[in-house]
């Protein structure tokens, strides 16, 4: 057939279409007229059109989407690969498949990320997994999954690294935005974890709610440091060859501007996924939009340098403002690495987070000179008021004598106890204090309570009555105010954590 | 078109493994949910393809073009592949799934239907462009007007005719 011929066909066809059905076979007979040829053509082309229904309809990927995948892509689950018993299949990524293995050696769990064969046959993949691995290894935070080993079995490459169990923040986010609290806590585990990434000079590249897991213990870990490259100014250009050849890093949504267009990648990039997650946690839908056309049009504004105004109503409206910065299109606009991101969360308004002393050690001195001091001040109560006893005549000064002796003695014991404790036995300070701190508060409020009364029974001795009052007055305002401020301070909590165990905020 | 055509070739893997995603949830059979739409992946990969050429931001229609011409070359090697896997060089008749299509029992020859449409292309340049678009692009018909800069009324005469035939060739039906 010619085009000549086809376009004849074309017009036929549509002109007896645009017919009702029955009428359309006369007309054909009619308009092809002795073309025998034309007339049959156009017949089954209408016959095809009307049993074709969803014929193509549907994208190639959808109707072959086994065509999309890795051929090989066969589960290790029950295998045992070199020195790894392999448990279960717990994740597919666009980098391999994710197991849960045991370590048979160490007699540990782990989880064991294998490459798709397709991908380890390229030798610029294998160079990038080592490089990849040996920067990761590197990286060793509370807030980061860490990578144990690269193994190299049976021709197969394999990274090894710490087990978490949980839920991502992708699964979390299902059930909506994150409640303020929990908000503030999640993102200053992320910050803080960037932030000891970036002063390694490790950058991310691929944060997104999928890669961050809560693990049991209510903290956030960065799972997937994969695709972290070092950045050091040396490897700048073997990086960027390894992209041109083919390797594409990032997720559409999370990547900045500048690492959609393929320009240079550093902090930066990671403190504008930061902002990107933020505002998805706090507000539970994507900033950039809820479909993909909404989608396009703000990456479109961020690559021609506008401003971003965000989408969905922030639970923590403080935290916008950060969020904002993060996102900024320009890299220089935006917090310069996780380090600065973490400082200005913690600098928010509203936020409580531990205060930062100059020094661990100092913040404990502190505390046990309060300590030390309320002591004293105790002290003196029932010394005062055997000094007062007589003044006030003989039954009743002895009974305040004698309940001021028992409670003094009751908190200064606890208290000296305490400064014992952190002295020798720094990591169950927390656990102590919480078991010994309510019957010091009770013991102290009921001493101030009794010298206050004592006091107003002192009818005209206004320096001794003056005296017991402010005392009493240091006691209660030390019990309310101060000692909850130098204990947070030292960074004391009852959670089993002595001072120098709990610097990490959240 | 060498620049482009380089430029596009490094972020294929990227389009490719958010349509690898998609593909995963109709495997699942699961709603697409938070992932991507195609055509959003083609508008994302378009954003990369400018990423030296700001001067060319109305070329849209061009890359649209190239991206959904890439993906059908993909998915023919991978589906030629798999046939001559199989025993005897058989091709591999890829069973559509049932569940996304009302009162289907088809399966579509991909293979076949890429040597047919180089046969549609000598007939009509523009329709094979056009089925590419719409089943190898994942393209609307909206979408595949802007890009040919035709009209949807258009695009739905081509579409309809090239469908009928592109059925018919791969029925074995063709008069002849």
């Amino acid at each position: 057939m010619t085009p000549e011929r086809w376009k004849q066909v074309n017009d036929l066809f549509h002109a007896a279409l645009d017919r009702p059905a029955p009428e359309r076979r006369v007309f054909l007979q009619q308009a092809a007229g002795q073309d025998l040829e034309l007339l049959r053509e156009v017949d089954t082309l209408l016959a095809a059109h009307g049993s074709s229904d969803s014929f193509l309809e549907i994208p190639a990927w959808g109707v072959a989407p086994e065509l999309m995948f890795d051929r090989q892509e066969t589960t290790l689950a029950g295998r045992t690969i070199g020195s790894y018993r392999v448990l279960d299949e717990i994740g597919r990524g666009g980098m391999g498949i994710v197991y849960a293995a045991e370590d048979t050696r160490l007699g540990r769990q782990v989880a064991l990320k294998a490459l798709p064969p397709n991908y380890l046959s390229e030798q610029a993949g294998r160079e990038r997994l080592r490089r990849e691995a040996r920067a990761a290894a590197s990286l060793t935070h509370p807030g980061i999954a860490t990578v144990y080993a690269l193994e190299d079995i049976e021709g197969e490459l394999y990274i090894t690294s710490e087990l978490v169990r949980g839920q991502t923040l992708r699964d979390e986010l299902a059930n909506g935005p994150l409640p303020p609290d929990r908000l503030l806590a999640t993102l200053l585990d992320i910050a803080d974890a960037l932030a000891a990434a970036h002063a390694q000079g490790i950058v991310h590249r691929d944060l997104k709610p999928e890669n961050i897991m809560r693990a049991a213990n209510g903290h956030v870990k960065i799972l997937d440091f994969g695709l972290a490259r070092s950045i050091e100014p040396g490897e700048r250009s073997t990086m960027t060859q390894l992209t041109k050849a083919g390797t594409a890093v990032g997720t559409p949504g999370y990547m900045a501007p500048e690492q959609l267009s393929g320009g240079p990648v550093d902090a930066r990039s990671d403190v504008f996924a930061f902002g990107v997650l933020a505002a998805e946690l706090a507000t539970g839908e994507h900033p950039f939009g809820p479909d993909s056309a909404a989608m396009l049009r703000r990456m479109t504004q961020l690559m021609e340098g506008k401003a971003l105004s965000t989408a969905g109503a922030w639970s923590a409206p403080h935290l916008e403002h950060v969020a904002r910065r993060c996102m900024r299109a320009e890299p220089a606009e935006r917090y310069p690495s996780g380090m600065e991101l973490l400082a200005a969360l913690r600098d928010a308004p509203g936020v409580v987070t531990p205060i930062q002393p100059a020094s661990p050690q100092a913040a404990l001195w502190w505390w046990q000179f309060h300590q030390g001091a309320i002591a004293l001040a105790l002290a003196a109560m029932p010394a005062t008021a055997w000094a007062i006893r007589p003044m006030i005549g003989a039954p009743a000064g002895s009974r305040i004598f004698f309940v001021a002796l028992v409670l003094a003695t009751i908190s200064i014991t606890a208290r000296m106890n305490l400064i014992f404790t952190s002295r020798v036995h720094p990591a169950s300070l927390g656990h102590q204090r919480s078991l010994v701190f309510p019957w010091v508060a009770w013991a102290d409020a009921a001493l101030a309570v009794t010298m206050i009364v004592a006091a107003l029974a002192l009818n005209d001795r206004d320096a001794a009555a003056g005296l017991l009052i402010t005392l009493s007055t240091v006691i209660l305002a030390s019990i309310i105010l101060i000692e909850p401020a130098t204990t947070r301070a030292a960074g004391i909590d009852s959670a089993n954590r002595g001072p120098l165990e709990s610097r990490r905020p959240g | 078109m060498t620049d482009d055509r380089q430029s596009l070739d490094s972020l294929l893997p990227l389009v490719y493994q958010e349509l690898r995603r998609l593909a995963a949830s109709y495997l699942r059979r699961e709603k697409p949910g938070q992932t991507l739409q195609p055509t959003a992946l083609v508008n994302e990969a378009y954003l990369r393809l400018l990423k030296d050429r700001p001067d060319r931001w109305q070329n849209r229609a061009h890359f649209c073009a190239i991206a959904a011409h890439s993906m059908r070359q993909i998915l023919i090697e991978r589906a030629r592949a798999r046939g001559a896997q199989k025993r005897g060089g058989a091709r591999a008749r890829v069973t559509l799934d049932e569940a996304l299509v009302a009162g289907g029992d088809r399966s579509i020859d991909l293979v076949a239907l890429d040597e047919a449409l180089e046969r549609l292309a000598k007939l009509d340049p523009d329709q094979a462009r056009l089925v590419e678009l719409r089943f190898f692009g994942g393209l609307t018909v909206e979408e595949t007007a802007d890009t040919m800069d035709i009209s949807p009324a258009t695009v739905k005469r081509h579409w309809t005719i090239a469908r009928a035939w592109l059925a018919r060739e791969l029925e074995g039906l063709a008069p002849q």
